[in-house]
């Protein structure tokens, strides 16, 4: 755990001459150096390991992304994109320092196409701002992040964001239709477009999801969805975390696709019922936000089979939200579920599992049994219909103790998941933080072709180096030390 | 005329290996040793595209390799081989109330592994999308025999790189595919079609418009041209209004949904200046959803090809189609045409001068028109993909990766392509554009 809180920042990688380059490109105003000033993208939303970029740079065009790659290609200096920093898994993390590319200035919407329901926009915009513009025309942006306040479209296109919605409607990937791309040697294509069903590999698909490392997306072109024409919002109180669980695979095997199905346990509704006094029980060890929409002819028949199930699971009470106004308070509550946390600790790690859905109850009685072990207070606010968990472990940042017992429990939850037959993450991404399970969830081989993918985008390796796979980056990036203080050194 | 499912040219030899080790085994020793082009055969049903089979080709047929390995239905996933058939693996899924809702032609020969590196698609893909967002998982093995997995089997997993996408439409040129992991959706209890006749081209496009903001949620829209409309009729045996331009427009849910729906949708169509709308349910509904997917493979045509387009250039190209005489369905509400040339296209000139006055009304609206199947020998001519784009070189170094000795598909997939194109053209029309 030696190094979870470096902050040394590398600044003797760059020079003072690729500096004023970085000037002239961007303007003065546009350029951060100074230690002081860097502190802020020292992290990101996964705030136990930290490193300084050693420039922070804020491009106003596409131009002037090139002409950034293109300098950062001159000096031999990596580089990463970096959205809103709202990424959970370290995405964001500039290891080896560098030069760090952010995309927030350039959050213009470019076009609104209705009739061949695309957008385009530029990646710095926030994603709730997308379906605020188009509120009124019927059309909304699905994919929806809890964080989506504040994250930005080309940072979900970095990590293949999902959120609560994207139970019906899909994750990122299947809403984005084109990109425009400046490439790790700062040419610039053009993947996809307004188009479907073009020849040729789908370089759209593949990079979404590619954390950074094949390059910067300096536009996207996305789906635009039509707005629900009726909801149905209920909230389900269990007296145990296994009813819930067991309402919830019953749901889904039953066929019946909500437009979202939520969990929250006991933990979590406390913090969230002294945060927003929705009126949550705060003795009900666990609650079901449900929701299903489509047409108003339909949405009674769904809620009413739910209901019909929660009942069977054993279900306390299944309360519907009468008004706009409830069931916007409802989602209001489980999107900012996390901003509540901080009721509960100082410092808290969201881990991302996913299991097959009917494996639900038994990775939580797993998560209960693992939190007890190490000593680990553990709430849960989790994408239940995807078989998302979200187990959150709550700590004092400041007791490096605590924090080796979280790595602990977090990695014997994640282990579980694996051998359950899912996966370490369904939707924070590997970042750095869980590039230690890649092999264990990948061969040798699975990682080597995979590596050889990044390769044909990214040969040099200098764009988010150390990121995804756990092999070096390419050839010429040995130098690029693998800090990733916190996982790899923990004991 | 060509089959569309016989290769151009038969290859001489085949392996078939039971396992996906012994696949891996046999492809390794092919790449050390004698390094024949390699040609991965399902069912046969796709072999026709694209430049011809070198005649020294080794075909590794995927057909031992047939069994549904998991099937969770309460997961809503299943994981098949490679070389499980499309319509044995959908009757087994609708035994518990589950489809893979991706129209596929040909689906009682089609196998998995072939319609993921094929990426058929028919009429629902307005209401359910495509192939891509199905394939959760994909175990693959490389030319040089390097098995490898991504994905898993969970319906949500942003774990490694996405190469699910990457072989979706890679046309057995990247890796031969074993394995395949679905996520699945449940069977809809009720489906009916409506079919109303339009004269001019407006009146499609201002209906267009109109159903953008419906209340109904149709699951397709479709478009035909008279001959089409014909061989549609003919083959789901089903009468259908006759016309200029026929549209379609498909609902699925349940029952109660269905009926008011089809209200709401016979209400619009009338709106738009149809005179009669004529609905076909339950049974006919089956047969028509068939006939609609088959269309794309049906024709013994001596050209077909695809055109990818905006919605809203959609009917502007169908109406210069069908003054070619060409014969065309457009999945309307996504902007794909299926179009077959017409019977006296009896030389590649006669082609090309059809395809070519086709190919500027695609390019003037950002689309593309790719040729699927032709004449043996026309192909160089035809210029199969049409203009490059932008994206064809880092296609290019993809399959420079994972193929670098050439040996997977040669010539059929971006390497074809790249080799018999023109170069960009400066007007071309991209994202943002």
């Amino acid at each position: 755990m030696g190094k979870s809180n470096d902050t040394s920042a590398g600044t003797g990688g760059i020079s003072g001459e690729l500096i004023r380059r970085f000037q002239a490109i961007v303007g003065d105003d546009a350029v951060l150096s100074a230690t002081d000033e860097l502190l802020v993208y020292e992290c990101d939303g996964y705030v136990v390991e930290k490193k300084l970029p050693d420039v922070v740079l804020f491009p106003g065009s596409t131009d002037q992304v090139v002409e950034i790659v293109l300098a950062c290609n001159e000096f031999d200096v990596p580089f990463v994109p970096r959205g809103a920093g709202t990424s959970l898994a370290g995405g964001c993390l500039p290891v080896g320092g560098g030069v760090m590319i952010t995309l927030t200035r350039m959050k213009e919407i470019l076009e609104v196409n209705l009739q061949d329901r695309f957008a385009v926009v530029e990646p710095g915009l926030v994603n709730l701002h997308l379906t605020q513009h188009l509120a009124g025309t019927g059309f909304h942006y699905a994919p929806d992040p809890s964080s989506q306040g504040a994250c930005t479209i080309g940072g979900n296109v970095a990590t293949n964001s999902g959120g609560p919605h994207t139970l019906k409607y899909g994750v990122t990937v299947n809403h984005v239709l084109g990109l425009e791309v400046v490439m790790p040697d700062g040419r610039l294509v053009e993947l996809g477009g307004a188009t479907e069903g073009l020849a040729g590999y789908d370089l759209t698909g593949l990079f979404v999801g590619s954390e950074g490392t094949f390059g910067i997306c300096t536009k996207v072109m996305v789906r635009l969805t039509r707005d629900p024409v009726a909801y149905r919002t209920m909230l389900g109180i269990f007296e145990t975390v296994g009813d819930a669980t067991r309402a919830i695979s019953s749901i889904i095997g039953e066929g019946i696709i909500p437009a979202a199905l939520e969990m929250m346990d006991q933990g979590i509704v406390e913090a969230v019922e002294a945060a927003y006094g929705f009126g949550f029980p705060l003795d009900a060890a666990a609650v079901l936000l449900m929701e299903v929409d489509g047409l108003e002819v339909a949405v009674d028949e769904e809620a009413r089979r739910i209901v019909e199930i929660c009942d069977q699971a054993g279900a306390r009470e299944v309360r519907r939200a009468e008004t706009q106004e409830e069931r916007q308070l409802l989602w209001k509550c489980r999107k900012q579920a996390f901003g509540a946390i901080g009721r509960l600790s100082p410092s808290y790690c969201t881990q991302d599992g996913v299991v097959p859905r009917t494996k639900l109850p038994e990775i939580l009685e797993f998560i209960t049994a693992a939190g007890e072990r190490h000593g680990v207070r553990i709430v849960n606010v989790f994408h239940a219909g995807d078989g998302n968990i979200h187990p959150i472990l709550l700590f004092d940042e400041r007791d490096k103790e605590q924090i080796a017992r979280v790595f602990s429990a977090s990695d014997e939850i994640l282990g579980k998941c694996i051998d359950l037959g899912g996966s370490v993450t369904g939707e924070h991404g590997i970042g750095v933080e869980k590039i230690s399970f890649m092999d264990r969830l990948f061969s040798s081989d699975d990682l080597e072709v995979m590596g050889r993918v990044r390769a044909a985008f990214n040969p040099k390796g200098r764009c988010s180096p150390a990121k995804m796979l756990p092999v070096a980056g390419a050839c010429g990036m040995e130098h690029i030390e693998r800090s990733h203080p916190g996982k790899q050194a923990a004991p | 005329m060509n089959d569309p499912g016989k290769p151009i040219s038969r290859a001489y030899d085949e392996i078939v290996p039971a396992t996906a080790s012994e696949l891996a085994r046999l492809l390794e020793k092919n790449s050390s040793g004698e390094r024949r082009p390699l040609l991965p055969v399902g069912g046969r049903t796709a072999l026709g595209f694209g430049f011809p089979i070198a005649r020294e080709s080794l075909e590794v047929s995927l057909g031992r390799l047939d069994q549904v390995l998991d099937f969770p239905a309460r997961d809503m996933t299943v994981t098949v081989e490679a070389g499980c058939r499309m319509g044995i693996l959908q009757e087994q899924l609708r035994q518990e109330g589950q489809r893979l809702p991706i129209d596929i032609p040909m689906a009682h020969r089609a196998t998995a592994g072939g319609v993921v590196a094929c990426n058929p698609g028919g009429p629902r893909r307005f209401g359910f999308g495509t192939m891509r967002d199905y394939v959760i998982g994909i175990g693959a093995v490389t030319a040089g025999g390097q098995p490898f997995r991504a994905g898993g089997r969970v319906v949500k997993n942003v774990a490694g790189y996405d190469l699910c996408k990457l072989l979706v439409g890679s046309g057995g040129s990247l890796a031969v595919i074993s394995e395949v992991t679905f996520k699945l959706k449940p069977v809809a209890a009720a489906s009916a079609l409506g079919w109303a006749c339009f004269d001019q081209g407006a009146m499609v496009n201002d209906l267009l418009t109109d159903m953008s903001t419906s209340q109904a949620r149709s699951v397709a829209i479709e478009l035909l041209g008279p001959k089409a409309a014909r061989q549609i009729s003919a083959e789901s045996r089903q009468q259908l209004p006759e016309g200029p331009l026929l549209v379609g427009v498909g609902l699925e849910g349940s029952r109660a949904e269905v009926d008011w729906q089809a209200e709401v949708v016979e209400r619009e169509l009338r709106a738009g200046g149809a005179n009669n709308v004529v609905w076909k349910e339950e049974a006919a509904a089956v047969a028509m959803w068939s006939a609609l997917t088959e269309f794309q493979v049906g024709a013994e045509s001596a050209v077909t090809f695809r055109a990818s387009l905006r919605p809203s250039r959609t009917v502007e190209f169908m109406t210069a189609a069908i003054d070619a005489g060409v014969a065309v369905q457009a999945h309307l509400g996504n902007g794909v045409v299926h179009g077959h040339l017409p019977d006296d296209t009896l030389d590649v000139g006669r082609a090309c001068s059809i395809i070519k006055s086709l190919r500027a009304v695609a390019v003037s609206g950002g689309g593309q028109v790719l040729i699927e199947r032709c004449e043996p020998g026309w192909q160089p001519e035809l210029d199969l993909w049409g203009t490059a784009r932008g994206d064809w070189e880092l296609m290019a170094a993809l399959k420079k990766e994972l193929d670098p000795g050439e040996l997977l598909s040669p010539g059929r997939g971006i390497d074809g392509a790249r080799a018999s194109a023109r170069p960009i053209e400066t007007n071309e029309v991209g994202v943002g554009g």
